[in-house]
């Protein structure tokens, strides 16, 4: 089972991230402040750490970061913040954070940027040239794709939106990564907008008669389901 | 004010200062007067004692009776009192001055000295001196001081009464002057009293004097107009925010209420969660966007500055809206500017921006319309403009859309929450440009550009002040042109 560290010191925010993981079939273990946390990620090897930026009495998120990565500790750091200066989050991941998610946030959004984080750790990607999921076949250098050997013509954005789903296939991806990884702008998310594009991207994906390959994940995002 | 107070005022302190000081001056002046009109007074009886002994001393014996008698005839009242005596103190002519023993008894001679005498029933103060003549005859010249005596005490007497006088000036000068400061600083305390009460629409004492207290009035007061102003703002703001955050609370305590009365089977309860989980996100999503305007106002952002590419950021907001044009039908193009469009600034906030406005104006073009995004830089100015094919603004609403929740009529049945254009105007302002709706023929053009300076081709940001207020609602001056 996924071992998670919540260091947060809102012990109501904590509750609702804690229940929010639990359900996502996360175990988890809380701390309420940052000396708490850096004990407790001593004492028990976790698979990823939700960390409060802005924590009370002395050592705040940041400082716990560094001490954990100091420490040789290599688990994936989410960190959770108030700031959402571009700076603040350029502070964070410099830091040694993995990702940067700002509150007031959706918690399918945390636990889906967590898979993300925790997929990652385990299959870390090699730099290869084709990304395969299911019959979906893409060649990065030629900049091509074929379904089951039909060539798929796609503009250049709906390229890397297929790259990035293809890269976390059967994975939620939220519109807010979407648009953080594909588009590479930080800033709100014009949801509807984003909606469009993955239409338009399905259009073409997708076989008469047969099911969906991009499936929208009410509330959360989108998965690529890519059968063989 | 009470008298009471008067001691603990800095003006009355002041005055009494400047009394005292100048009124040990004045001492040490009418001090050294007296003095030297004294001694001068002394100075010329000694003369004249002098003068007398020269006179009589080379006088033979017999003409000096006679002369003495006939002295004694002329100074009755002992004015100028000059006797003979023998050697052993009686008199042999001259005025019936009766010289007390004890001044016999050590008599210098040629040298002038006061002495009392008692002469018909009181004391009389002379100046006298004697001489020894050859013959061991003493003869003794004197003059009556009296007047000399009340001249100096007349003297003495103008002196203290024109010090008690200058007292009373002094101080009486000292308690107006402290009073009038008192009365304009009571006057102030009382003003600032009630602006601290809440009312704002005070404003400090100003008597045209145009002295320091009132230039510092008038200092104070523009900032409590400033103040004013803010805190009419801030109510608007709030204001705002209670009323459209009102509604949508409503409807979801009306959902939740509801679902409890009626639903009944799972999949009713499931939906009513559902419904409310929406508006519960469509809510943090408006608080999410109110704070971002906030923060972009306050101007921290600026850190996050960089030579931005206006020309990327606009094809990528173009493009990125392209889906969104073609399903309604309308043609949106970007049309290439001369050379690279370089501004300084944050390109997040920048493809915020310009992505809110092309959804803007795509929301508004019926189909068939056009959508134009052009960047620019030309002589004398930078930045890019977005025209479309739409109703446009009027001109009556073009400051007011950029309002934080401002739904103009046309828009009440578009999605949105209000604050798009607000978060643009706050944009244009984080990065010193201007923001101006015009219209286009026809539709509405929005420009927002920043003017060049002469020597480049970007204006540095610092010297733009951040906005007076995390609450200031119009962006830059806006020109509406119609």
């Amino acid at each position: 089972m996924t071992h998670v560290l919540v260091v947060e010191d809102d012990r109501q925010t904590a509750a609702e991230i804690t229940a929010a993981l639990n359900d996502h079939g996360f175990a988890v273990d809380h701390a309420a402040t940052g000396r708490e946390g850096l004990l407790k990620a001593a004492a028990e090897t976790y698979d990823a750490i939700v960390l409060d930026r802005m924590l009370p009495n002395g050592i705040d998120g940041l400082g716990v970061l560094s001490t954990l990565r100091a420490a040789g500790m290599d688990a994936p750091v989410l960190i959770l913040s108030a700031l959402s200066a571009v700076d603040e989050r350029v502070r964070g991941l410099r830091a040694g954070g993995d990702d940067y998610l700002t509150k007031p946030f959706d918690f399918l959004e945390l636990t889906a940027r967590l898979d993300v984080l925790l997929r990652r750790q385990s299959a870390p990607q090699p730099r290869e040239t084709m990304v395969r999921a299911g019959k979906l076949e893409m060649d990065l250098l030629s900049h091509t794709v074929r379904l089951g050997g039909r060539v798929i013509e796609l503009l250049p954005r709906e390229f890397l939106l297929l790259e990035f789903l293809m890269r976390h296939v059967d994975q939620v991806v939220t519109r807010t990564m979407l648009f953080e990884e594909v588009w590479n702008y930080r800033s709100v998310e014009p949801t509807n907008v984003i909606d469009m594009h993955i239409s338009k991207l399905r259009r073409k994906l997708d076989i008469e008669g047969a099911e969906t390959m991009i499936h929208t994940v009410r509330g959360a995002g989108y998965r690529l389901h890519a059968p063989e | 004010m009470r008298l009471s107070d008067l001691p603990r005022r800095t003006s009355f302190r002041l005055a009494l200062r400047f009394f005292l000081l100048f009124g040990t001056a004045s001492v040490a002046l009418c001090g050294f007067l007296y003095w030297e009109t004294r001694n001068y007074v002394i100075g010329r009886v000694d003369d004249w004692l002098a003068h007398e002994q020269s006179i009589f001393s080379p006088v033979d014996r017999d003409t000096l009776l006679q002369r003495l008698n006939a002295h004694l005839m002329s100074d009755p009242t002992l004015e100028r009192p000059i006797t003979l005596f023998d050697p052993s103190g009686g008199r042999l002519a001259g005025s019936q001055l009766s010289v007390p023993s004890s001044i016999w008894a050590s008599m210098p001679f040629e040298t002038a000295f006061r002495f009392v005498a008692p002469e018909s029933g009181h004391t009389m103060l002379f100046r006298g001196m004697a001489h020894r003549r050859p013959s061991g005859d003493i003869l003794f010249v004197a003059r009556d001081m009296e007047a000399a005596h009340e001249f100096s005490e007349v003297l003495i007497r103008a002196f203290i009464a024109g010090g008690v006088i200058t007292i009373l000036l002094g101080l009486a000068g000292a308690a107006a002057v402290g009073a009038d400061s008192v009365r304009r600083i009571d006057a102030v305390t009382r003003a600032v009293q009630l602006i601290v009460n809440g009312d704002l629409t005070e404003r400090l004492p100003v008597d045209g004097r145009m002295d320091d207290l009132d230039r510092l009035a008038e200092v104070i007061n523009g900032m409590i107009g400033e103040l004013e102003r803010l805190m009419h703002e801030v109510k608007g703001v709030c204001d705002n925010v209670a009323h459209d955050l009102r509604t949508p609370l409503t409807r979801l305590l009306g959902g939740l209420e509801r679902a409890r009365r009626r639903a009944a089977s799972a999949e009713e309860y499931s939906a009513a969660v559902d419904e409310a989980i929406q508006d519960t996100r469509d809510l943090l999503q408006t608080f999410a966007a109110i704070l971002r305007i906030s923060e972009v106002e306050n101007g921290a952002r600026r850190a996050g500055f960089t030579d931005a590419d206006l020309s990327a950021v606009l094809t990528d907001a173009v493009e990125l809206y392209e889906p969104m044009a073609e399903a309604k039908q309308v043609r949106l193009q970007l049309l290439p500017a001369d050379a690279p469009v370089v501004i300084r600034g944050d390109p997040n906030l920048l493809f915020e921006a310009v992505g809110n406005l092309i959804d803007n104006a795509l929301k508004f073009t019926s189909s068939g319309g056009t959508v134009t995004v052009a960047g620019f830089d030309r002589e004398g100015a930078i930045g890019f403009e977005i025209a479309d094919t739409g109703p446009g603004i009027p001109v009556q609403e073009r400051d007011a859309v950029l309002r934080r929740f401002y739904r103009s009529e046309a828009s009440r049945q578009t999605p949105g929450n209000g604050l798009g254009l607000a978060l643009v105007a706050a944009v244009v302002r984080l990065h010193g440009m201007d923001l101006e709706i015009g219209a286009a023929t026809p539709g509405c053009r929005v420009t927002i550009s920043r003017r060049k300076s002469e020597d480049g081709s970007r204006r540095a940001v610092a010297q733009h002040p951040p906005s007076r207020s995390d609450f200031e609602i119009k962006a830059g001056p806006i020109k509406g042109i119609a």
